[in-house]
């Protein structure tokens, strides 16, 4: 027999789970929050590895005439302590902004998710109770 | 206002029924659009400036998830870069991909404002966007304006310098790429576009979720404002010579479309205003709950169909016309059968009225589909009983 209470709610859980937003939340509510945000900052991380060393290439490539006189000239250590330094600012820089956006956007998803989860809850005591 | 509320339900009907078609249609429309733009702007090269290649291309876009128009975008413009130099293909390349692995992680659904941007820029509407971002978008948007503000200008100085490219030796690499990189560094109206467009979204934003009345038409006012205030004072610092007359016309275009947008996401009521106060164990309650503009759409009652009927043998009128709705095909009578007659009356749309004595916001005379009085002089007289004049709904 077909249960009216059970098809609405699964109906309301199927449109949640398929919409951008609800697909996006469950994804995000797999994880626990540390998991998440540690996932988040470690892709962040390669990100702004990657996005730093094609800027410092293109300031290579900007004057390489220039840098290639000077690199035997120049201080190298002190060098590579000044680009190390600026690594480290960016980083340190989107590294915070990506903490701080991903860990508004767990709580998002979470509050987001509460009703979805209590429609689960039901769900799972209406079959109880058919058994 | 009541006219506009109707046909503001019948877009959304209309919108609701055809979804599946018209989301294709429209996205193919802004990359046909928008590629077409980027050929006529660039079009250094011979085979991507080809109507066939652009309308292959946006009808792969129209079935493909809405970023891919970002990507087919930023593909035809690094292939145009391609034909103009190398040099000016790595410096794109090296952009897009800082974009991309920076920016486009924290708002991977913006594609539309990416795109967008650019594009208004192109048809020198440009100020429309912040405002609408900020009603529409949240404060993470900030970063795909200024994406599309930066690849706006970039491609501004490529096809600016293109002759100048052109006319340097094929072997002075660094040259051209400086040449490149101090364009795009040295661009003083990009970082002033970049961050009037960002305030004024923020702005808008923070506005518009205000509690106040009025909340969005102040917000969209005072960003349009803003953001004239700030291209000014960057125009005095940087000397960057921004079209004061092209600002405020664009910012007057922008405010009818940010109206427009306001009609159809934000249209509510004050004069219906209400504001209650309560508490629970935990908590005290101050809550103002704006009403929202809505309006009953009109609704055909068929109040009567006469003449022999299908349903005169075997099934009761009641079931097959609700079943199968047949009443909507009985103004033609079926081969073979007698000529039956229907009688519909259309139910108007609410006119006129307002605030609780009815009008728009409460669906009084909202039955929730189509009510249809059937009633059959021919029936077999054990089913007329049964069957005398009823009311279904759909």
């Amino acid at each position: 027999m077909l249960n009216e209470e059970r098809v609405i709610l699964m109906t309301r859980m199927a449109s949640y789970e398929m919409s951008g937003e609800g697909k996006q939340n469950v994804k995000i509510g797999n994880f626990f929050r540390s998991d998440y945000i540690a996932l988040q900052l470690l892709k962040s991380f390669a990100s702004v590895t990657i996005a730093f060393g094609v800027v410092f290439a293109l300031f290579i490539f900007y004057d390489f005439e220039l840098f290639m006189q000077n690199l035997y000239e120049m201080d190298m250590a002190a060098f590579v302590k000044k680009v190390l330094l600026y690594y480290a600012i960016s980083a340190g820089v989107y590294l915070l902004a990506t903490y701080t956006a991903f860990t508004y956007r767990y709580a998002r998803a979470k509050k987001s998710l509460k009703s979805y989860y209590h429609n689960l809850k039901k769900l799972n005591s209406l079959y109880s109770e058919q058994q | 206002m009541t006219d506009l509320l109707e046909i503001r339900e019948k877009i959304k009907l209309f919108y609701s029924r055809f979804e599946p078609f018209i989301v294709p249609v429209l996205k193919f429309l802004l990359a046909f659009i928008a590629l077409n733009t980027l050929n006529s702007r660039m079009g250094y090269m011979i085979q991507l400036n080809n109507i066939a290649v652009v309308l292959i291309v946006s009808l792969m876009c129209s079935f493909l998830p809405a970023n891919f128009i970002v990507v087919f975008g930023a593909l035809f413009s690094l292939l145009h870069m391609y034909a103009l130099s190398a040099e000016v293909l790595l410096v794109g390349f090296c952009l897009y991909l800082v974009m991309f692995l920076l920016f486009f992680r924290f708002t991977p659904k913006d594609s539309l404002v990416v795109v967008l941007t650019p594009l208004l820029f192109a048809l020198r509407v440009p100020y429309v966007v912040p405002v609408a971002v900020g009603l529409v978008c949240g404060p993470a948007s900030i970063v795909s304006v200024a994406c599309g503000v930066g690849i706006h200008y970039f491609l501004q100085t490529v096809i600016e310098s293109s002759s100048t490219i052109r006319t340097m030796a094929e072997e002075d690499f660094a040259a051209k790429l400086r040449f490149m990189i101090d364009g795009i560094l040295g661009n003083r109206e990009m970082m002033v576009m970049a961050a009037s467009f960002a305030i004024t979204v923020l702005a808008v934003y923070l506005i518009r979720r205000m509690s106040v009345d009025h909340a969005w038409t102040i917000a969209m006012v005072s960003g349009a404002l803003l953001n004239i205030v700030i291209l000014l004072v960057g125009d005095l610092i940087y000397n960057i010579n921004i079209s004061v007359l092209g600002a405020l016309l664009g910012s007057l275009l922008a405010l009818v479309v940010a109206k427009i947008v306001e009609f159809f996401r934000f249209c509510v009521d004050y004069s219906r205003t209400e504001k209650v106060q309560f508490e629970d164990d935990e908590y005290y309650y101050y809550v103002k709950a704006v009403p929202k503009m809505s309006v009953a759409m009109s609704t055909r009652t068929v109040k009567k169909i006469s003449g022999q009927s299908q349903y005169a043998r075997g099934t009761s009128a009641p079931a097959r016309a609700a079943g199968s709705g047949a009443y909507r095909r009985s103004t033609q009578p079926p081969r073979g059968e007698a000529g039956r007659r229907v009688t519909t009356e259309n139910t108007a749309a609410g006119r006129g009225r307002y605030n609780n004595a009815s009008g728009y916001g409460r669906r009084e005379n909202y039955r929730g589909g189509k009510s249809v009085t059937i009633g059959s002089a021919s029936m077999d007289s054990d089913q007329e009983k049964g069957s005398e004049n009823f009311e279904e709904f759909f």
